[in-house]
């Protein structure tokens, strides 16, 4: 017997979340697979504050119940974020599955994930006690681990309106349709007045939350393309260096090779 | 398009469509108990105790002690028990059944129990396993003397691994003790009378003591060939004890893990070359069986026959064994052994042809074998061999040879091209003198007062099509309406034994006596009276008789040919390969419905490019089989393969109804032949042995040749 709540607006999910031990639950595309026996459930796809995208000055807002297909048909989302969740699983899962489910799953295979980390994306995470707005690389903590208190719901995905324009992404899964991904790899890139100011690569499936080292892509930051090609074998070192991968379905050396090879190929694309 | 060709509408579409069909699952609870399997934890141990928990009333502990025949199934041999005996051997190995009301305290129970091993060290390698079910030799010519004459002399090794069914329903069966003491028995399986005969062996019971029918089946492609027996063995004898029906359903883990795959593989081939032809062949064949030797004989059989591939091989030695390994036993799959071998034959035809510098399709065509040509066992091929006919056929649909010639010339960046083709036969019907000698089919037609006909015969649907195919000849050949003619899933109470669900074999062997039998009636026919008429199998006349002895003789009476094509282009930073297009050009004869047989060319073409690309399942150090579900065990979907283009070339049978021959099987065999080619030549000339050949195994030749 499945125990659930469902909830009608945000006020009531919050409500709902504070006073009972619940497992939120959007496009239950985990969850039913799952099938956890003696888990209730608080029902989240009917709440309208979750399931809206909006655009304000600096940021597009996409609700933490909007599936991917809604995203996909939205004329504001980012077309790397576009690319990505498209290849998610296969229609009737992308009819289902949400921003939100894919965050607090909690896994470094989530293709949306992916792309919020590379995006600099922030989280904006809601309770009774309040709201607040976290990073999305603080918000993952470790493998299924999340910084959400037991009271608190994911609210908004908030990615930036510009600078995602020039992208790079890949996904490697085992074949073409319903597979998880093997390695992903998403990469942005920008430069102004012939000078690099953004050039973030982010990796998943690949270790227990998605890699970024902004550190290493400092490097890059600043310089002119020639600098940067002279820069480029050191960049890929230090990233071979600090890629630690664990295996899965395929080995750690296949996923470090894929990895490297994309991105090179990442900067190659960009002119360095 | 011959109008028995021209498809219907499938007999079972709207009940399967609309969700109507009633499978072993779905069959109500209420009385009936659930079973579920204590397993072994361990490849192989002697099983010293097994602390059991107090069961609460209604529930059981059902294990060896309880069968009150024999504790052994039969399959070919008798050596798989029901329950373990003193040993386990292998991981998964059933060592008891608990039954009872409710599934969650069965399994409760279940996990309750426990087992106390004494350990015995597993054989998990095959290359280093001693024991063998089975060895086989045969050939012919002077093969020595060829190899002491030749100019060249190749010798390479191939490897494959397993392959699993996937069948949408997994394995399942119940047993319902009826009043009188007799047992039905019924689920999801291929080979209702396979099932009869173990379980009345197991009951100790007369053959009448027993019945077993054929539910509605999700899939079987061989994994339901032999296995319902075990399964069908247990729920027999825990129905026995308990006195009341019990049913076992099993997962997708379970099923995935502790279920027959296809047989992995070790081929040794040494060629002799003289003068640019292949003079000899000397073939080492080696099966991992797993534990028990289930269908390990028959499948090697098949595999070893095949090994010369369709080529004209004057000298030719083979040597064939399965070894036991403690890992599940391997069965029956789409193909049957064949798969294997046709893989490393032309492979190595391939290999030897890019040695001598010659294009790998015209050494190969310069060595095919035609019509009135010995086959490997000194039978012949009675009939046409349309091979190259059906080459440019393939040549015509894909360009092959132009594509072929490109693809060889230097490629750079970061995407390359390959294209392969192999070309096979696949035997039709039971390996030798099996169908004289021990299926003996035979089938019935009942005419009622009203006109209708029903087909008796012991042939199960498995999405192949009999249950309408079967009422389409005799339909035919009577002249009334498709919809007067009807054929149930068999009850082994009411039919007559036509013979397993298996070889390709149910169309052509039993299709053709219930042409002959329509006949009869045909000729019979009174209005408004019941009338029964019945076929027997007679062997053709022109077949060479078959010793299984000394592997000599007609193998097979007629042989189903095909030639693949596989287009493909490979990312060398991922080393992911995207089928450009698969080509598939098959003769099964005459196709008794054009749309069930291209149905079946599709499926199992793709079948085969999974098989060849990513289907990789393997054990571990401790004789696990880690990939148990459809997350860690993938097989194509429709997006993998979306240029898939397959042809019916119609070479007629006389001895099949209308011309057909086998045809389930054919399609799945030759694709790991026509993808590892075209992955050579997309890797710029490499040679490679294995397959599945994956992403991982491309990156991994990528990065080591420095492409």
């Amino acid at each position: 017997m499945v125990n659930g709540y469902v909830a009608a607006s945000l006020q009531e999910a919050l409500e709902l979340r504070a006073a009972h031990n619940v497992v939120p639950y959007a496009g239950g595309t985990d969850l039913m697979v799952e099938n956890r026996p003696g888990v209730a459930y608080l029902f989240l796809n009917k709440v309208p504050e979750l399931k809206r995208i909006t655009v304000d000055d600096e940021s597009i807002r996409i609700g933490a119940a909007v599936t991917f297909t809604e995203a996909i048909a939205s004329p504001d989302v980012p077309q790397l974020m576009k690319e990505a969740v498209s290849r998610i699983a296969a229609p009737a899962i992308r009819n289902a599955g949400t921003f939100g489910g894919n965050l607090g799953n909690g896994s470094a295979k989530a293709d949306s994930v992916l792309i919020e980390f590379v995006a600099d994306a922030k989280l904006r995470l809601v309770s009774l006690r309040g709201e607040r707005t976290v990073d999305v690389d603080k918000f993952y903590l470790g493998r299924k681990k999340l910084d959400l208190g037991n009271d608190e719901l994911i609210a908004e995905i908030l990615l930036p309106k510009q600078g995602l324009e020039q992208y790079y992404y890949e996904k490697v899964g085992g074949r073409n349709a319903l597979a998880i991904s093997r390695v992903s790899f998403a990469g942005v890139f920008a430069a102004e007045d012939g000078k690099i100011t953004n050039v973030a690569a982010a990796f998943g499936a690949v270790a227990d939350t998605v890699l970024r080292f902004k550190d290493i892509e400092a490097m890059l930051l600043g310089k002119t393309l020639d600098e940067a090609k002279a820069l480029k074998a050191d960049y890929l070192r230090a990233y071979a260096e600090r890629m630690v991968l664990t295996r899965g379905r395929v080995s750690a050396e296949y996923r470090k090779n894929v990895c490297m090879n994309l991105l090179g190929d990442f900067l190659t694309k960009f002119g360095v | 398009m011959e109008k028995i060709s021209q498809s219907v509408v499938k007999k079972d579409h709207a009940p399967k469509v609309s969700g109507r069909s009633v499978y072993v699952a779905d069959y109500p609870s209420e009385g009936v108990l659930c079973g579920k399997l204590l397993r072994a934890k361990v490849a192989r141990a002697k099983v010293l105790r097994v602390e059991v928990p107090e069961l609460p009333e209604g529930y059981f502990y059902v294990d060896a002690k309880d069968v009150p025949g024999d504790n052994n199934v039969n399959i070919v041999l008798d050596d798989t028990p029901v329950f373990c005996r003193e040993t386990v051997e292998y991981i998964g190995e059933p060592i008891a059944m608990l039954c009872g009301p409710d599934p969650k305290v069965v399994e409760r129970l279940r996990d309750a129990c426990k087992v106390e091993y004494e350990e015995l060290t597993p054989v998990l390698d095959l290359r280093a396993a001693t024991e063998q079910f089975f060895d086989y030799n045969f050939g012919h010519g002077d093969v020595d003397k060829a190899f002491a004459e030749a100019d060249k002399v190749y010798d390479e090794e191939f490897e494959t691994g397993y392959q699993e069914q996937a069948y949408l329903e997994t394995q399942g069966m119940m047993a319902e003790p009826e009043e009188g003491g007799r047992m039905f028995v019924h689920g999801s399986s291929q080979c209702a009378y396979y099932i009869h005969g173990a379980v009345a062996r197991v009951l100790g019971c007369g053959p009448s003591g027993v019945h077993v029918l054929q539910d509605v089946t999700g899939g079987g492609f061989g994994g339901k060939e032999a296995f319902p027996s075990i399964l069908g063995c247990q729920v027999a004898v825990a129905a026995r004890k308990c006195g009341k029906s019990v049913r076992c359903v099993f997962d997708r883990r379970e099923d995935m893990e502790y279920t027959s795959k296809r047989h992995p593989s070790l081929c040794r081939y040494r060629v002799a070359v003289k003068d640019g032809r292949v003079t000899a062949m000397d073939i080492d064949v080696i099966f991992n069986a797993g534990a028990y030797s289930t269908l390990s004989a028959v499948v090697l059989q098949r595999g070893i026959i095949a090994a010369p591939g369709i080529y004209n091989v004057p000298n030719v030695r083979v040597h064939g064994c399965a070894r036991k390994t403690n890992t599940s036993p391997c069965g029956a799959y789409r193909g049957f052994g064949a798969p294997q071998t046709f893989f490393a034959v032309e492979m190595i035809m391939d290999h030897i042809a890019r040695d001598l510098g010659v294009d790998s399709l015209a050494f190969k065509e310069a060595h095919l074998v035609k019509q009135g040509d010995t086959t490997s066992t000194c039978g012949k091929y009675h009939f046409p061999v349309p091979i190259p006919v059906m080459i440019d056929e393939i040549d015509k649909a894909c360009d092959y040879r132009a594509k072929r010639a490109a693809y060889a010339k230097p490629q750079t960046g970061r995407f390359r091209r390959g294209i392969g083709m192999s070309m096979y036969f696949h035997g039709a019907g039971f390996t030798g003198s099996g169908e004289r000698d021990l299926i003996k089919a035979v089938a019935k037609l009942r005419k009622y007062k009203d006109g209708t006909v029903e087909v008796l015969a012991s042939n199960g649907e498995i999405g192949q099509g009999v249950r309408t195919t079967f009422p389409k000849i005799v339909a035919h050949e009577l002249n009334i309406p498709l919809d007067k003619v009807y054929y149930s899933h068999p009850d082994t109470a009411r039919v007559p034994d036509s013979g397993p669900t298996v070889a390709s074999r149910s169309l052509m062997v039993v299709g053709e006596l219930l042409r002959r039998a329509a006949i009869k009636l045909r000729e019979q026919w009174v209005d408004g009276e019941e009338q029964e008429v019945e076929e027997r199998f007679k062997e053709p006349d022109f077949m060479i008789p078959f010793y299984i002895d000394k592997f000599e003789g007609d193998a097979y009476p007629t042989y189903a040919w095909a030639v693949n094509a596989i287009e493909l282009e490979i990312d060398t930073h991922t080393g992911l390969a995207k089928v450009l297009g698969a080509y598939g050009s098959f003769d099964v004869g005459t196709p008794i419905d054009y749309n069930v047989v291209l149905g079946q060319m599709e499926g199992g073409f793709l079948q085969g490019i999974g098989y060849a690309s990513i289907e990789k399942m393997d054990y571990d150090a401790k004789g696990r089989i880690r990939n148990n579900s459809f997350s860690d065990y993938l097989i194509p979907t429709a997006k993998d393969v979306p240029n898939l283009k397959c042809m019916l070339h119609v070479e007629k049978y006389p001895d099949g109804p209308y011309g057909a021959k086998g045809a389930g099987e054919l399609p799945l065999v030759g694709a790991p032949g026509a993808y590892l080619e075209a992955m050579e030549q997309a890797l710029g000339g490499v040679t490679l042995n294995h397959a599945p050949f994956t992403a991982e195994d491309t990156l991994a030749v990528i990065t080591k040749e420095g492409i």
